[in-house]
This record gives C-alpha cells, sequence and structure tokens, in this order.
C-alpha cells in the first residue's frame, strides 16, 4: 500500500495554548527520525519556526494573496517531505475558510497526501465546538487533539475534556519545569540536536528531565505512526 | 428549441461587461448549452481575445453585421447568442434591435431575449434604466450587480434606488461578487476562458502551470455566479421544458 505523505495542520483557535512548541515538536522528531520535513509559520510576527528551522520553513502571510499561494500552492508539490503548518490564531478561520473554498483538501487526497489536523485545545467547550465544525466539514480528515500542560492545563478533567471530542486521537504535551521552558526557548537551542547529541556541559539534572520530556512527547509521535501503519497493513498476523 | 439572444451591456463604461460575458459563456458551456457570441467592440474586442473559437466582432449599428447577428439566429448550431455591447451603445443597440425588427419577434415568441444590464456604483446607472426602460418589455431584464472589481454601491439612496426600479419590469438582481485581484489579473494575462484557468490549461489546451490558490479563487467565484444564474432562473429560461402533449 503507498503510504501518504502527511501534511500536519497544526492549529488553534486559541492563543498561547502550545500550537507553535507541537509544531515545532513534530518538526525536531522528523529531524531525529531523519525523515524529510518542510515546515511553514503563517505568523508572520512571531516566526517561532523560522527561529529554529531557518532552513526548512517558509513564511506565509495568509492574509496576503502572496502568502496564500507560498502555503498552498508549496503544500500541493508533489515530495516525499512531510509538512508541518503552524496556523497562526489569527490565520485560523481564514485557513479553513480558504482551504474549503479553494478544495484543498480534495486536491491534497488527490494527490496523495494526508492532511491531518493537530487541534490544539484549552480546554473549554468552545474549543469543543470549534473541532466538531471540522469535523462537521470534512468528515474524513485525520485529527489529533493536542493538550500542552505546560501552556494551557486542563487539570484532573483532562480525560473528560479529551472524551467529549469526535477523535479518540490525542496527544498530551507534559508541563515543563520553568527552568527547562526557559532553556528551550533559547532560539539557540535546537530540541533534535539536545536528543542526538546530549550536550555535556548541561546539568544532569536538566539533561535527564529534558529527555523525559521530549521521551514521552515523541513516544506518542511514534504511536501514532505504528497506528496508522498497522492499520495500513495488508496482511496481519492472527 | 427557440434561439436566445443575451445582451450583456450597460451605457457606462469599466462597469464588467466583458467579465460578465466570460462568466456566462463558461456557465452556457459548463451546462452544455451551446453558444456563440459577438463582441462589438470593433476594430478589436476584448470577449473574442479570451473566447476566440465563438465569438466575432461585429458593429452592431452597421446593417451588414446585424444581418450576420439576426438572420443567422435560427440557422446556427448555437442555442443561446451572446452580444457584448460596447460601452456607451446599449440603448442604441436596442434601439437598432427595435428598428430591424427582433423586439417585434421576441413579441410573438419567435426568441427569447435576456438582456444582462451590468451596473456602476453611481446614480447615473440609475438613469441608464429609465432610459432603456422602454426596450425592454419584452425582455426578461436582469440587473447585475458586478463587484469585480470591488465596487461599492453604496451611493445609491435606497428612495431613489426603488423610485427608478419601479420604472422597469425586472427578473431580478444579480450579483457577480469580488474576484481575488491576483487571481483576475492572472487570467487577463493568460487571456483563456476562466474556466479553462481552473482547469489548469493555456488557451492552445495544453496545461498551463497556474497557481492552485489562484485557480481556487477563480474556480469558487465561477461558483458563485453559477449559482446566481440558477437562482435566477437562467437555464430554464434559455431551455424551457418541453410541454407534454
Amino acid at each position: 500500500m503507498m503510504r501518504r505523505h502527511p501534511v500536519y495542520l497544526v492549529c488553534s483557535p486559541y492563543p498561547r495554548v502550545g500550537t507553535s512548541t507541537t509544531a515545532r515538536l513534530l518538526a525536531d522528531f522528523h529531524i531525529v527520525e531523519k525523515r524529510p520535513f518542510c515546515t511553514f509559520d503563517t505568523d508572520p510576527h512571531e516566526r517561532m519556526l523560522s527561529t529554529y528551522f531557518p532552513a526548512e520553513t517558509v513564511v506565509a502571510d495568509l492574509s496576503v494573496t502572496r502568502g496564500q499561494i507560498a502555503l498552498f500552492d508549496r503544500l500541493l508539490v508533489p515530495s516525499p517531505e512531510a509538512r508541518i503548518v503552524d496556523i497562526w490564531t489569527r490565520s485560523y478561520r481564514h485557513f479553513f475558510a480558504q482551504a474549503g473554498d479553494i478544495g484543498f483538501f480534495e486536491e491534497a487526497e488527490r494527490l496523495q497526501l494526508e492532511p491531518i489536523v493537530l487541534f490544539v485545545t484549552n480546554g473549554s467547550f468552545d474549543s469543543v465546538d470549534a473541532a466538531d465544525e471540522i469535523v462537521r466539514t470534512w468528515p474524513s480528515l485525520p485529527m489529533i487533539v493536542v493538550s500542552d500542560e505546560g501552556a494551557a492545563p486542563l487539570g484532573e478533567a483532562v480525560h473528560d475534556h479529551l472524551a467529549s471530542f469526535h477523535t479518540d486521537r490525542n496527544f498530551q504535551i507534559p508541563a515543563l519545569d520553568p527552568i527547562l521552558r526557559r532553556q528551550i526557548e533559547n532560539p539557540q537551542f535546537s530540541l533534535s540536536r539536545f536528543m542526538l547529541y546530549p550536550p555535556n556541559d548541561m546539568s544532569l539534572v536538566v539533561r535527564a528531565d529534558l529527555r523525559t520530556w521530549l521521551r514521552s512527547v515523541f513516544a506518542q509521535f511514534h504511536s501514532y505512526d505504528l497506528r496508522n501503519a498497522l492499520e495500513g497493513t495488508r496482511y496481519l498476523l492472527k | 428549441m427557440k434561439p436566445a439572444v443575451i445582451l450583456v451591456g450597460a451605457d457606462k463604461g469599466g462597469v464588467g461587461k466583458t467579465t460578465v460575458s466570460r462568466a456566462l459563456l463558461d456557465y452556457l458551456a459548463a451546462n452544455d448549452i451551446p453558444a456563440r457570441a459577438f463582441d462589438t467592440e470593433a476594430p478589436r474586442g476584448t470577449l473574442q481575445r479570451f473566447h476566440p473559437a465563438v465569438t466575432k466582432i461585429v458593429d452592431v449599428t452597421q446593417t451588414a453585421d446585424q444581418m450576420r447577428i439576426f438572420d443567422t439566429l435560427s440557422d446556427t448550431n448555437a442555442a443561446v447568442t451572446v452580444i457584448d455591447v460596447r460601452a456607451g451603445q446599449l440603448s442604441n443597440t436596442l434601439r437598432a434591435l427595435r428598428d430591424v425588427g427582433f423586439l417585434d419577434a421576441v413579441n410573438e415568441g419567435e426568441f427569447t431575449f435576456v438582456l444582462f444590464h451590468v451596473l456602476g456604483p453611481s446614480v447615473s446607472s440609475l438613469g441608464e434604466i429609465a432610459e432603456i426602460a422602454p426596450f425592454v418589455t419584452e425582455a426578461h431584464y436582469f440587473l447585475v450587480k458586478n463587484f469585480i472589481n470591488d465596487t461599492t454601491f453604496f451611493e445609491w439612496d435606497p428612495k431613489t434606488y426603488s423610485s427608478y426600479f419601479s420604472k422597469v419590469k425586472s427578473s431580478g438582481d444579480i450579483t457577480v461578487p469580488k474576484l481575488d485581484e491576483m487571481a483576475c489579473e492572472k487570467v487577463e494575462v493568460a487571456g483563456v476562458p476562466f474556466a479553462a484557468f481552473v482547469a489548469g490549461k493555456s488557451g492552445k489546451g495544453d496545461s498551463a502551470q497556474n497557481s492552485f490558490v489562484l485557480r481556487g479563487y477563480v474556480r469558487t467565484w465561477l461558483r458563485n455566479i453559477s449559482s446566481e444564474l440558477d437562482r435566477v432562473g437562467l437555464r430554464s429560461l434559455l431551455l424551457p421544458k418541453p410541454r407534454r402533449r
């Protein structure tokens, strides 16, 4: 079975919930796994992805036609690389409205691409409604609900909240100690370089905690990949 | 099937008559309604540049050209004849249609006559309505508000608006939505029908590297116009259902 190339659409209608962090983690996961990828920053003001992946990132301002072309046309170029789009909160509605208007999802399917929505929640009922709207509009579009416990903690209600989404797939990004968060927010700090070549000059405690944090996130990405691979397998041993 | 003539015109220039004619030809082709067109922008025609296979340039005020259009209505394979009237010539063209007896023939049920009156944003467009009203009693008369150039129609006071509209029996309003400027410009440069641009084709039918986003904009725009034309019942006007015996 031919594997379709993923287009990860990391999005949320709410700011500061961990959308860019999720996109960044996904990109670093691809580096660690030695998989080709490219990233798209749709926030022309705070370009997190282009800070950490300058060579792989296209900045596309969706408020202008040229930016829309830079994003959608590039996403549809046939190539084996995964595409990771960090959809800025202010571009959220515009992105999906335009994708619908221009028939982006239908064209992606025709080109053997697999758009996957990573919907980052903030714990509100409104976020469930917003995710439902996407599911209703594009029922065959895979969706993963992401909760970033550091940016938008769901607390004890996490399971109930995640269960209210019409998708059984979710990623949970554990909260990070403030010291570690400051460390990873340094524009010079690469998560993938840290995983591949752990620095000797870093505190052992910081190093261990960061590795644990990254492993827990990457394990979820792995598990999603494996589940997809299994579902796509034609023959299974009984 | 009764031959139909669709006249697209306005007395004011720059309101997008040719754009409406182009979209109309795409709509007819999409609905498998054979059509031909006459571009009255002699000696060079914009409509002909986009639809060369079905368009001829004529001067509708000249007898020879009037014969080319109206004497062939029943002979041609085209079910619909679209006439893109040059700016400022709508009243004169309608007068010529009356003088050659076309309007009488419409009255007798020989032809279907549809007029698309493309309005500009100013009150002077409303003045045109009063001017052409005497000629359009037998026509299916549609007022077309063309927003393609981001036109706003705010200059129209509702009272003024309704006073003009009471003078003419309109079959309905058609709204042509705004098309993204870059998409509009790229289609202009490509010099192809909107539908060909959407399909990623050049004028010669080869594949063209048009941006997916721009094709998407044009596709949505065409779909919206098509919905508008369906809403006002254009298809059933042109292809009336056969009567049961």
